[in-house]
């Protein structure tokens, strides 16, 4: 009895991986968790916030945020520049608003590529198993050894910098626990009565685990989603402050917290600080939406 | 062989042999993801790297000049031959020569190991503390102002960029009221450090009577520990709470209950102990985080531990020395990976079955 119910349980509670853990923990955390029902209209509202913001900025930003001399330099924030000015005179808040363009813009990538491929992945290794599986598996463990953030710069600075290779590579570092949350979902769904139905009228196997089997655990898979896009943005923008992958210039969150490092310990904490305060918002949107499906998830069992 | 020791020794319940097999079966597994580890930063680095020569030789070597760099490097033979070299100077413990310091980067990473030691450990106290104890309370006071305060809190420190985190911290703290010292590492400038004990300068003043040196070391230490420890407390706190939420809904707890035990000693004694299984191996994550010195927390403040030095040679495209201290990190991820997981195995008696 006991046996039965650890073989069960093992591949969620012993995961290895480190966010994986975090996310397989949540269905069994969660079940028992009292959730504020608010996390998930929160959440949405605060992307949705960012989103809109981050759409107008493409319009219209009150200067350009590449402009410099567009007021005083290294000002306070005054009425005529909310959030101040640097050190060459840019305003911090047309800045701030279009960097968070392009990290919306990356994470979201990031995210996309990471779940596609890591849950198409997953469900095949899970539906077929064999040595596919047994090869992911031991795959995943070596990659989830290595220090997350430092993988992704050791890679970057192996395959150099470039919008192109900082998303592939970013992207890397979610895909095993989509692999591994994609797998498991398929293991436990596919010997289900739907799933043999499915494949008792006729259906090819790819068409079983595209069609039947997937759509059932789009849920959770979108909740990791949500929950590792919150990571992913701390990953960009650490990239983009330490200059390795995204242009030190470049109009993005970390790349102004590191421009703007070297005033703040003069006294001017404007410049880095909203930039921060972006990526906490973002992160925290993501976060909450994550939790919100998830535990939407657990009140319905 | 595992039958004829059964029964005979026996610790607290259970066989020693299937301990024994765990532990076996646990370092082949090790042995296999290192092994897999080690194979793979070659790759990158041999197969994929840029041409180490453009860093080592002058600008205007001739062809002949870079030839004879690459065969010094040992960069002339065929990748197999380089892999054996390669793992033949591992399992010596030689990890290569930095480009940078042009020293053996094993000895570098020694060298600055204790710096990131001494900052990991007390961040991982103050984090682990800080993160269950909020944990549990929120979890005994499921749904009060506390609980969902910690919800928010957590979240926000689950977000927090810590290069931000660090910056602000220096700040408010170093910059607008001067309370702590600047980003100067682990001691003021020109500060000489206590005789080297245990290489945890706290403990050296202590120990060696450098008294002069403690407050300080002290002093350094606060806004790192504090940034770094804001990585381990918000997980290990969510974690910690969902863990004791359920054992407190469980059918145990509920027997105790109806048994009229009191409220804490259902709390400390039965709950407690469950839940703080889960815990343990979310500490994994986080030991070997901390331990493998947060590049971007030891950069803020210019904290000479490994994780400094992994940025530099970043930075500085210092191959060999980014390669070792991957090594370092991921192995002892697996290592401490492997040993929580065994605790685990020894704490949990439903799963050794």
């Amino acid at each position: 009895m006991t046996r039965v119910l650890d073989q069960t349980v093992e591949p969620v509670g012993r995961n290895r991986s480190r966010v994986g853990r975090i996310a397989s923990a949540l269905p069994i955390g969660v079940r028992g968790i009292r959730t504020s029902t608010a996390a998930l209209p929160t959440g949405l509202s605060v992307l949705g916030f960012l989103v809109l913001i981050s759409l107008t900025s493409a319009l219209w930003t009150p200067y350009s945020p590449t402009a410099t001399g567009t007021g005083p330099v290294s000002a306070a924030p005054t009425g005529a520049h909310w959030f101040g000015t640097d050190s060459v005179g840019s305003d911090v808040f047309s800045r701030t608003v279009a960097a968070g363009r392009t990290d919306v813009l990356y994470t979201l990538t990031v995210v996309a590529i990471a779940l596609l491929v890591g849950s198409v992945w997953g469900a095949i290794v899970g539906y077929f198993g064999g040595w596919l599986e047994w090869a992911t598996l031991r795959l995943l463990e070596v990659v989830q050894a290595f220090p997350a953030l430092l993988m992704v710069l050791f890679i970057i600075s192996i395959v150099g910098p470039g919008t192109i290779n900082v998303i592939l590579v970013a992207a890397i570092i979610p895909l095993p626990d989509f692999v591994r949350l994609a797998r498991a979902e398929v293991l436990t769904k596919k010997n289900w009565q739907f799933a043999e139905a499915a494949r008792m009228v006729g259906n090819r196997p790819m068409v079983v685990l595209f069609k039947h089997l997937m759509p059932n655990s789009l849920r959770p898979l979108l909740a990791y989603a949500s929950i590792s896009a919150a990571w992913v943005v701390g990953s960009i923008a650490a990239l983009g402050y330490i200059g390795l992958g995204i242009q030190p210039d470049a109009v993005e969150w970390g790349s102004m917290i590191a421009r703007g490092q070297s005033d703040v310990m003069a006294g001017d904490w404007w410049e880095s600080f909203f930039p921060g305060i972006g990526i906490l918002l973002l992160a925290i949107g993501f976060q909450l939406v994550g939790d919100g499906l998830s535990s939407h998830r657990g009140e319905e069992r | 062989m595992a039958v004829e020791t059964t029964g005979l020794l026996s610790l607290r319940g259970f066989a020693v042999p299937g301990f024994v097999r765990q532990v076996r079966r646990r370092l082949a597994g090790a042995f296999l993801v290192v092994f897999g580890v080690v194979t793979l930063t070659f790759l990158f680095t041999r197969v994929f790297a840029a041409d180490p020569t453009t860093l080592l030789a002058p600008p205007n070597a001739t062809a002949a000049e870079r030839a004879a760099v690459r065969s010094r490097l040992g960069l002339g033979d065929p990748l197999p031959v380089q892999y054996f070299h390669y793992l033949g100077d591992l399992l010596h413990g030689n990890l290569g020569t930095s480009y940078l310091t042009g020293r053996p980067v094993t000895s570098d990473l020694l060298e600055r190991l204790p710096a990131t030691a001494e900052l990991a450990t007390y961040a991982l106290i103050l984090g682990i503390l800080g993160g269950v104890t909020a944990g549990v309370l929120a979890a005994v006071f499921e749904g009060s102002i506390f609980d969902r305060m910690l919800r928010v809190v957590t979240s926000a420190g689950l977000a927090l960029p810590q290069f931000w985190v660090a910056l602000m911290l220096l700040w408010f703290f170093f910059v607008k009221f001067g309370l702590l010292p600047g980003p100067t590492g682990r001691l003021p400038i020109g500060m000489a450090p206590p005789p080297t004990v245990t290489g945890f300068y706290l403990i050296d003043s202590v120990v060696t009577g450098h008294l002069s040196d403690f407050g300080p070391a002290l002093a350094q230490l606060c806004l790192p520990v504090l940034t770094l420890s804001s990585g381990v407390w918000a997980p290990l706190a969510r974690g910690a709470r969902s863990a004791m939420v359920l054992a407190l809904k469980s059918d145990y707890v509920r027997t105790a209950r109806a048994l009229g035990l009191s409220r804490r000693r259902i709390w400390f004694v039965y709950a407690l102990r469950n839940a703080l299984l889960p815990v343990i191996t979310m500490l994994a994550g986080a030991v070997a985080w901390a331990f493998s010195g947060s590049v971007l927390v030891e950069g803020a403040f210019g904290w000479p531990g490994v994780g400094h030095y992994a940025l530099s040679a970043l930075e500085g495209s210092d191959f060999p020395a980014v390669e070792g201290f991957v090594l370092y990190a991921s192995i002892l991820y697996v290592i401490v990976y492997q040993l929580l997981d065994l605790a685990y195995y020894l704490a949990d008696p439903r799963i050794r079955s």
